[in-house]
């Protein structure tokens, strides 16, 4: 229009790709596949700057992971502790049997309210187990239970806190334990009040270390002594307490030894597939022998391990929303560090956002690299993180009581959650780069 | 078709009490294969022109035309598409990715519009070839001249292979000789059949340019070849102006012969 005659094109064209027909530059589009390339490609170069940005501001870069790492690490070692009591309380669970019934006084996972209601029961005694033994047709075996703690000694050698109980034959099937050595306490010895005794793995190292324990005496309490007739496979710990630390007495001696009016648990080991039915008849059982009308209330309890296992997840459940809870407030104390080293970086970066968004980069791209930094950040501190709670918690679990495994579970989501809290700290921060005017960006100092 | 159309375009600017008539009434039309000046005093209204070229901003009334396709309504990712494909910008601070050696900086454009790495990495280096920087590339900006900065700068515009080439003040951070080397390699491209916009205040940059169109208070005041638009506004620019036209003619003269002698 306005353009001088001697000014429109020069005569001379090379046939340079730029000189090509206006007609082809309408068509001029980037297609799907492209798309695709590009995408990777502004992956790939978000993650190289992002790098690079850390990189070059190391401090900063750690001071923030850093944040994110113990955020992260404080609450992997709270599900790993929490995994590690689950599995022991599995291991502690297995031990009771899943086909075993506990007949006794109280009954488990009660809490304090219900605690009255029970106080005036009778002890579950001699008289009801033998009425078991009489009348109940379904159980595989009936093994009377009773215990006490009592200090166990060999010459100048003591062990204190010894898991004492007194019981039959039939507490070998019931109690998952395994003979290693000897015979276990017979129904024989029972009749007799023989004082032949069983002990556990870590009476054996206590007291008979390279020696052959069998036939040897022991003293248990104040009293009593006893004849060691076998020994038990180790068990293992469970809630960070050794399970080893047992002897068993034949029921009649610990009986004489302890009080013939103690308390028992009856184990009634049921068969596999038929513990409802066995649970009925154990019930009718103890009804008939204690003479309760059908208005009278239960006075016993048939105790199952899943019982258990409901006080057992109550309490988990607490331990969980404490878990949570930490791990949400860590969360946005180290999302506001994430928020923060990218709002810095976003502003450093305010030109390179021009430069970028001058040269085609549309405001996806430029809300990618921001993303891409803030989620590397919380990835690094996750990661950093997730590896120092899982040897914080393999420390735990070796030095300390306190049960902890290294829960595959708990490893994804602390790094998954991680990448989460980046995304969603970084998001502000990245849309604040987006939406920056490519002009006003260019022109920044 | 012109390649550039720009039809009654305004742009005001809302500063809530006042108003600021950035560009009032500019029709231009640029034909593809041009090397046109736009050449202004500073607050005139030609960086405003420039971003409304460039895509990088709208106007608020007309309509421009860019390759035929009516850009004043389209969306931001459209435009950036528009930048990416039809535009590849000089600025007179360079505007290089510090931390990216001249060969990364000259493949980013070709990132956003979906090349494969390996062809990225071939026509960057074309293009740094172009510019006679072949041997620079694994350099970072800050190891390189100014010089050879905005020839980075300009390789990364012509690695897209766009229709325009769009310049801000190419030459005003570099010292005359350089200058005159980015001159030189305007030229050239131009007579390749680069079309070539370039925004400048210097007389003396547009005196060398076949077109140039002088902008005053968002105006056009001029439109004609580029020693006869810097010459018209002599007077009130004063007598600088010829003393810096004249320069022009004799380093375009120094030019040729030098062309002449090489060839």
């Amino acid at each position: 229009m306005s353009a001088e005659p001697g000014a429109t094109p020069p005569a001379p064209r090379s046939p340079e790709p730029q000189a090509r027909p206006r007609a082809d530059a309408k068509k001029k589009k980037i297609g799907f596949f492209r798309r695709l390339i590009r995408f990777a490609a502004e992956v790939a170069d978000a993650v190289t700057q992002a790098v690079r940005s850390l990189v070059s501001h190391k401090l900063r870069a750690a001071l923030t992971i850093s944040g994110v790492c113990v955020g992260i690490m404080a609450v992997i070692i709270i599900f790993m502790v929490e995994a590690g009591m689950q599995v022991s309380f599995a291991r502690q669970l297995s031990a009771l049997g899943p086909n075993t019934l506990y007949v006794h006084r109280w009954a488990w996972g009660v809490g304090g309210r219900d605690w009255w209601k029970l106080r005036n029961r009778p002890s579950v005694g001699q008289f009801d187990y033998r009425s078991l033994v009489a009348n109940a047709k379904l159980p595989i075996a009936i093994a009377p239970v009773a215990n006490t703690e009592a200090v166990v000694m060999r010459a100048e050698l003591e062990l204190k806190n010894v898991d004492v109980r007194g019981t039959t034959e039939a507490f070998l099937e019931a109690g998952g334990w395994q003979l290693r050595k000897g015979r276990f306490v017979s129904d024989f010895d029972d009749e007799l009040g023989s004082d032949a005794c069983v002990i556990g793995a870590d009476l054996e190292d206590a007291f008979f270390k390279n020696q052959d324990p069998l036939g040897q005496r022991l003293k248990v309490g104040p009293t009593t002594r006893c004849t060691v007739v076998g020994t038990l496979v180790r068990k293992g710990n469970a809630f960070g307490r050794s399970q080893d630390g047992v002897l068993v007495l034949p029921l009649s001696s610990f009986l004489r030894s302890f009080g013939a009016k103690r308390g028992l648990t009856i184990a009634v080991v049921a068969a596999a597939g038929k513990v409802m039915e066995t649970e009925d008849e154990v019930i009718a059982v103890m009804r008939a022998a204690r003479r309760l009308g059908p208005d009278q209330e239960d006075n016993f309890s048939v105790n199952r391990q899943d019982k258990i296992l409901q006080g057992f997840n109550q309490t988990m459940m607490t331990t969980n929303i404490v878990g949570i809870l930490v791990g949400v407030i860590t969360a946005v104390v180290a999302g506001i560090g994430i928020m923060n080293i990218l709002l810095v970086s976003v502003k450093e970066r305010t030109r390179e956002i021009g430069i970028r968004r001058a040269l085609g980069a549309r405001r996806g791209s430029i809300l990618m690299q921001f993303l891409c930094e803030s989620v590397i950040v919380a990835l690094l501190g996750g990661a950093c993180g997730v590896a120092m709670g899982a040897g914080a918690a393999a420390l735990l679990d070796l030095i300390s009581p306190v049960p902890a495994s290294i829960d595959p579970a708990v490893v994804t989501g602390g790094v998954v959650g991680s990448c989460i809290l980046g995304a969603i700290f970084g998001l502000w921060p990245a849309l604040s780069a987006a939406f920056l005017h490519p002009i006003e960006a260019l022109r920044h100092e | 078709m012109a390649l550039i159309e720009l039809d009654h375009i305004g742009k005001t600017y809302d500063l809530g009490l006042s108003q600021v008539h950035a560009l009032r009434d500019i029709d231009i039309a640029i034909e593809a294969g041009e090397f046109v000046a736009i050449v202004g005093q500073s607050g005139s209204g030609k960086s405003t022109l420039m971003n409304i070229v460039g895509c990088l901003d709208v106007p608020t009334s007309g309509r421009y035309r860019l390759a035929g396709r009516d850009v004043s309504e389209l969306s931001d990712d459209e435009l950036s598409d528009v930048r990416n494909l039809e535009i590849g910008f000089i600025f007179q601070s360079f505007q290089l990715l510090p931390r990216a050696s001249a060969l990364e900086n000259v493949e980013l454009p070709l990132i956003y519009r979906g090349v494969s790495k390996k062809e990225r990495r071939e026509r960057a280096i074309e293009s740094l070839e172009r510019v006679s920087l072949a041997d620079r590339m694994k350099h970072k900006p800050t190891e390189l001249s100014g010089g050879q900065r905005q020839r980075v700068a300009i390789a990364r515009a012509l690695v897209t292979q766009p229709s325009l080439l769009l310049a801000d003040e190419p030459t005003g951070n570099l010292d005359s000789r350089t200058g005159e080397e980015i001159v030189r390699l305007f030229l050239d491209l131009h007579e390749k059949g680069n079309t070539i916009v370039l925004v400048t205040h210097e007389p003396k940059l547009a005196a060398r340019c076949p077109r140039a169109v002088r902008i005053v208070d968002g105006l056009v005041i001029a439109d004609g070849k580029g020693r006869d638009v810097a010459m018209a506004n002599a007077e009130a620019m004063g007598a600088d102006v010829v003393a810096q036209v004249i320069a022009a003619e004799e380093a375009a003269a120094a030019a040729a012969r030098s062309r002449g002698a090489g060839a």
